[in-house]
């Protein structure tokens, strides 16, 4: 673990020296990169906590951001002042979350894990059908919370005051969870039962009783990662967390090691960097969708390279059996 | 495990208690009825396209080859327990690569299909030894990815795939009507069923079997988990191109748009609304889901819909997406067989079985995962993918 974490620093602060140095194009890189990777890290945050704590791919994640986002548009155009639209759009994400524990997740409790794969991807397509059913195919745009835009520069880049609360938020919540699951009964309950079920429900700990809990947090994360970085998009459409950062956080999660809450944070900043190299640099820019090829490229290295990823606890088991 | 282990010994009980069934054979008036309905099916599959015009029949065309897709997926998630979410892109792989051998090399039709079948299982093949490197479903996020890489980048390679405006897939020439190449596409499937059953018959179909009910038994028993979990990828990758070509053909033209992300969504719920593991059921589902909008059109449903008060219209396009979710959370909560439930009885009923739903759970599902959804249902071991015709 600890050599990982040097390692994994040592490569950071090269890819950055290198990005600074090698000029403009490269700052600019290193500013986006940075910005758009907390975004991603945000969303890999809640995708770490349901895996630490069942072992599920919940691909449903994005969706709960998605449905916080339109209730905090429909709230607000309905006149609701922002702060209070924005409790709105986290008490609808958590009232998806708690749903989908409810009526998914429990019935399938003691089901083959691929099932509760399948189960999430169906949540979130299921969203996103509703969505569109009674949102509509179209763009929407989003007010961001903090309006100002020059209080900061870097690098003779502007990073508006949102774009610094995303990457508050993601930072301050990346060390609070690790510490949660390292210093609390709660946290301890949560990993122990996802390492011997058996043995945790001998323990007293009840795994209904954490499991809605997790994925109730989770959805609260998820609708936090939704209702920030949204207003940082050109526009919101049904679905378009799923489609646009679902796959960026699960490679984030993955490159930090699927149970690492500091590693989902250092990865996401790190696919959110390899991104905007793809956009910035030219010798990128005669590959159609060269976003999606960096992101697939980083996944299939890592895999290939160091599967148990960069900064994986050696405490947890990284793969639960199938 | 822990919580279902006195229910499951109870139901095993329950199962064992029950004498050892002789095969009955039905009577010559049961053979007849069995006869009336088979041909009845028949007639419908086979006979009514040909009353119906060309554009109808493209959709039964699609119908037939969305069963071979359905029949792909079935291999990973039914038999190796794998989930891909980039079926789009396997399917698109194929369709691509048969179109683009077709056009642009002049190649015939068997050649062009046999490369795209080589390339999909290849492709499958490499994504599955990166999906392998570590124990878990890895699998579903690396088809998930590499279905949006493709969709935004391979597809629209130009010289490939032509770019937007997609590349040209004609229909072979001895099958240039519609309805004779809704037969070929016909006999594709029962091609692909026949290898899908003798799959599942041999020695890697019980492999998969066991390594899907727990890998570490199976893996402490000798059974090479990868190797076969990678042969259940290639297969899955050899169905979905070989389905891919004929797509492309059915349509003729190509166009990346068609592969979209929502697609393999779709192929997953069909698969598992028609019941994993049941040759019967997917083929069932997955025509299904095929003709849905095409069904929701042709009743009128979306009226239906708008009589509702208090609910935006839904458009027949509309209908398979929120439907369609609905279905795949109701069959895995509820129903885990699906639509085989129903369907597999009926098949074997044909068959010669005699028509009778019992409920039991078989050895292994008890001393596996508890209640899965792989419970093969019929306390025949591991009668939900049997071929109606043995039973």
């Amino acid at each position: 673990m600890r050599r990982g974490v040097l390692a994994s620093v040592a490569l950071a602060v090269a890819i950055a020296v290198l990005l600074i140095a090698e000029g403009s194009q490269g700052r600019q890189t290193l500013v986006i990169g940075v910005v758009a990777g907390s975004g991603y890290g945000l969303v890999a945050l809640g995708l770490v906590l349901v895996y630490k704590s069942s072992g599920v791919f919940n691909f449903a994640q994005g969706e709960f951001g998605t449905i916080a986002v339109f209730a905090l548009w429909a709230a607000h155009s309905a006149g609701v002042p922002y702060f209070f639209a924005m409790l709105a759009g986290l008490v609808a994400a958590l009232a998806c979350g708690l749903a989908t524990e409810r009526f998914v997740v429990r019935p399938l409790f003691h089901a083959p894990r691929v099932t509760l794969l399948v189960a999430t991807a169906g949540v979130a397509l299921l969203a996103i059908g509703v969505e569109i059913w009674l949102g509509e195919q179209r763009g929407r745009y989003l007010a961001p919370a903090l309006g100002r835009l020059d209080r900061v520069s870097v690098f003779g880049f502007r990073v508006s005051d949102q774009r610094l609360l995303v990457i508050a938020t993601l930072a301050v919540l990346a060390v609070l969870i690790a510490l949660f699951f390292s210093r609390t009964n709660l946290g301890l309950a949560i990993l122990g039962l996802s390492q011997n079920p058996m043995a945790a429900e001998l323990m007293g700990i009840s795994a209904q009783r954490l499991s809605t809990f997790t994925w109730a947090a989770a959805a609260v994360l998820g609708g936090l990662g939704g209702i920030l970085s949204a207003p940082l998009a050109t526009g919101f459409e049904p679905g378009f967390l799923t489609y646009s950062a679902l796959i960026p956080a699960f490679t984030a999660a993955v490159l930090g090691g699927m149970a690492s809450l500091p590693g989902a944070f250092v990865g996401g900043v790190v696919v959110g960097v390899a991104e905007s190299a793809a956009v910035t640099f030219p010798i990128f820019a005669d590959i159609p969708g060269a976003r999606s090829v960096m992101v697939f490229s980083l996944l299939v290295v890592v895999l290939a390279v160091r599967p148990q990823g960069l900064l994986a606890p050696r405490s947890v088991s990284v793969g639960k059996a199938l | 495990m822990s919580l279902t282990a006195s229910r499951g010994g109870v139901t095993l009980v329950a199962g064992a208690a029950e004498a050892p069934a002789r095969p009955e054979r039905p009577s010559a008036a049961g053979w007849t009825v069995r006869g009336v309905v088979a041909a009845a099916v028949a007639a419908v599959v086979v006979v009514l396209p040909l009353s119906r015009s060309g554009f109808e029949v493209n959709i039964y065309t699609e119908a037939v080859i969305y069963a071979i897709i359905g029949l792909s997926l079935n291999v990973l998630l039914g038999y190796a327990g794998q989930l891909s979410l980039g079926h789009q892109a396997f399917v698109g792989v194929g369709a691509f690569t048969s179109a683009y051998m077709v056009s642009v090399h002049g190649q015939n039709f068997v050649a062009a299909v046999g490369t795209a079948v080589a390339v999909g299982a290849a492709q499958a093949l490499v994504l599955g030894l990166v999906s392998l490197r570590i124990t878990g479903l890895y699998f579903a996020l690396v088809s998930l990815a590499y279905g949006t890489m493709a969709e935004d980048s391979l597809f629209n390679i130009t010289s490939l795939t032509g770019g937007g405006s997609g590349q040209e897939a004609p229909k072979p020439s001895a099958f240039s009507s519609d309805w004779r190449y809704y037969y070929l596409c016909l006999a594709f499937l029962a091609l692909v069923l026949y290898v899908d059953w003798r799959l599942t018959s041999t020695k890697t179909g019980r492999a998969l079997l066991a390594l899907r009910e727990n890998p570490k038994v199976a893996e402490s028993f000798g059974t090479a988990v990868k190797r076969y979990t990678l042969v259940a990828f290639v297969v899955s990758g050899v169905f979905a191109s070989l389905a891919g070509a004929l797509l492309a053909h059915n349509t003729t033209r190509v166009v990346s748009s068609q592969f979209q992300f929502r697609l393999a969504l779709l192929f997953v719920i069909m698969t598992v609304v028609g019941g994993l593991r049941s040759r019967v059921g997917v083929v069932v589902g997955s025509a299904f889901f095929a003709l849905t909008d095409y069904l929701f059109d042709r009743l009128n449903l979306s009226d239906a819909v708008d009589a509702l008060p208090g609910l935006p219209d839904l458009s027949p396009e509309l209908a398979p997406l929120v439907l369609g979710p609905f279905l795949l959370l109701f069959t895995l909560t509820r129903h885990p067989q699906g639509m085989a439930e129903f369907c597999g009885p009926v098949a074997r009923w044909l068959g010669g079985a005699p028509l009778r739903h019992r409920r039991t759970l078989d050895v292994t599902e008890v001393a596996g995962t508890g209640a899965s959804v792989s419970g093969s249902a019929n306390g025949r071991g591991p009668a939900a993918g049997e071929d109606p015709s043995r039973a």
